[in-house]
């Protein structure tokens, strides 16, 4: 089963509260060219990593939800781009073999170029034009290399939070996620 | 069987959330969730302002470090300016610390030519938007201190922008070079009117509804035209003009101005409690 169990639901929770923390204290002033990092960004690209496309989508859901309360952008459009992303890099990550490290940073990195690209055209679409006329290479810098900076501590927490394996036919082995069923 | 309802799964899952998302986009556009989404995000910020204030107390030192080690060479440039400002401070004599500064700064504020009898709640600047994509500031007053959703916000140039989220202890400005911005303004001896438009962050705003050729000089400054169901009260400075020229085949003239509040250092505003038809 892909249940999120009690446990895992409260230790996402505890992930997302210390993530959404950091990003709204330390990263929010740490800013290179006026653009500050995006960690949030990162918890559904590494869910999806770890568990597949339907965690990833399901991170990316709710994670975008909590950010969105932060933003003063369109509500629900971190949601709708995080689940994009989320079930994308599972998806794309399904074949590989997602125990060598590399595979996270560089998901990590690429995935995050496309959220803030992705962010910024649909953002565009509904009615907000001005989300195109940012410095996006910059963005896409900033906001890739320090969530591939993050990604393997954010992977060992999401597996932490989410032990069980995913029933959606990943090659599984030396990874720390416990029983596949 | 078992296969097929397993590879179902993932894409019902991303329609699902998909849909889901797109509902919440749609409501929020359509206003049948703006109080609801306020509402949350209202919550949200009285809940993790307190946090985020004892975060930002504990981890201050560090994060100074790092956006210093991050921003060296921007860093090295600007001590270089404070260097050369500090002798002409010595001359003045004048008292230098932090605080007095800030107190000048707020006594400014408190005495801006253009607010006239308007009541203004001074506020601080927490924090530069918590979005790439939006021009926004955090300010430290809120509903508690009389502050409401769309109040106009100025600063010791000008116009700064407009309240976009009203929590309990804090808002959020949306600042005049946001895209999302637009500002009724006069210009000229002839009071003209035109409007105003930002163009994101950092960029020159632009003007609409300037017949082509007029005549504009670099500097003319622009003010808040006050118009009846205006969301700015009248007179208020916003922007001059840097570049103005009509094309070949335009009938607009293409205006760009800087706003004259300096949006990018700014550390105190003032909040006016007006509102169209106040």
């Amino acid at each position: 089963m892909n249940t999120t169990t009690f446990t895992g639901a409260v230790r996402v929770t505890f992930i997302v509260a210390v993530f959404t923390v950091v990003q709204q204290t330390v990263m929010i002033d740490l800013r290179i060219g006026g653009i500050h990092p995006d960690i949030l960004v990162v918890l559904p690209i590494v869910a999806g990593v770890a568990g597949g496309p339907s965690r990833g989508a399901t991170m990316g859901f709710w994670v975008g939800l909590v950010a969105d309360l932060f933003l003063p952008t369109p509500f629900g459009l971190s949601a709708l781009v995080g689940t994009i992303i989320g079930f994308t890099t599972g998806l794309g990550t399904l074949a590989l073999d997602r125990t060598a490290k590399w595979l996270t940073v560089v998901a990590a990195l690429v995935a995050s170029a496309c959220y803030e690209v992705l962010y910024g055209a649909l953002g565009s679409v509904l009615g907000q034009p001005q989300m195109l006329h940012v410095d996006f290479p910059l963005i896409v810098v900033v906001v890739g290399v320090v969530n591939a900076i993050v990604a393997l501590l954010a992977l060992r927490m999401v597996v932490w939070a989410l032990p069980e394996g995913s029933t959606e036919r990943m090659p599984l082995s030396g990874m720390s996620l416990g029983p596949t069923r | 069987m078992a296969p097929a309802r397993r590879s179902r799964r993932p894409r019902t899952t991303l329609l699902l959330l998909v849909l889901a998302s797109v509902a919440i986009i749609t409501l929020d556009a359509r206003g049948g969730f703006n109080r609801i989404a306020s509402g949350a995000r209202s919550a949200a910020s009285d809940v993790f302002s307190p946090i985020r204030s004892g975060v930002d107390g504990l981890i201050e030192p560090a994060g100074n470090f790092l956006a210093g080690a991050v921003n060296y060479g921007a860093v090295r440039q600007q001590n270089e300016k404070l260097q050369a400002e500090i002798g002409r401070l010595h001359q003045e004599q004048a008292a230098s610390g932090d605080t007095e500064q800030a107190l000048r700064q707020l006594s400014a504020l408190l005495h801006l030519p253009f607010v006239g009898n308007l009541q203004t709640v001074p506020a601080e600047v927490t924090d530069y938007g918590t979005s790439n994509f939006a021009a926004t500031i955090d300010i430290d007053v809120g509903r508690d201190q009389g502050v409401q959703l769309g109040m106009p916000v100025v600063g010791s140039g000008g116009l700064v922008g407009q309240i976009v989220q009203a929590n309990h202890s804090t808002s959020t400005v949306r600042l005049i070079t946001d895209g999302q911005s637009a500002v009724g303004v006069r210009y000229g001896p002839a009071g003209s009117l035109a409007l105003l438009s930002g163009q994101g962050i950092g960029r020159p705003l632009t003007a609409d509804l300037i017949p082509a050729n007029t005549s504009l000089k670099k500097g003319e400054v622009f003010t808040t035209s006050g118009l009846q169901g205006a969301v700015f009260p009248g007179g208020i400075p916003v922007a001059r003009v840097v570049t103005s020229g009509t094309s070949a085949a335009g009938i607009q003239e293409t205006v760009r101005l800087e706003p004259l509040a300096d949006l990018g250092n700014l550390r105190y505003v003032s909040v006016l409690l007006w509102g169209p038809g106040t």
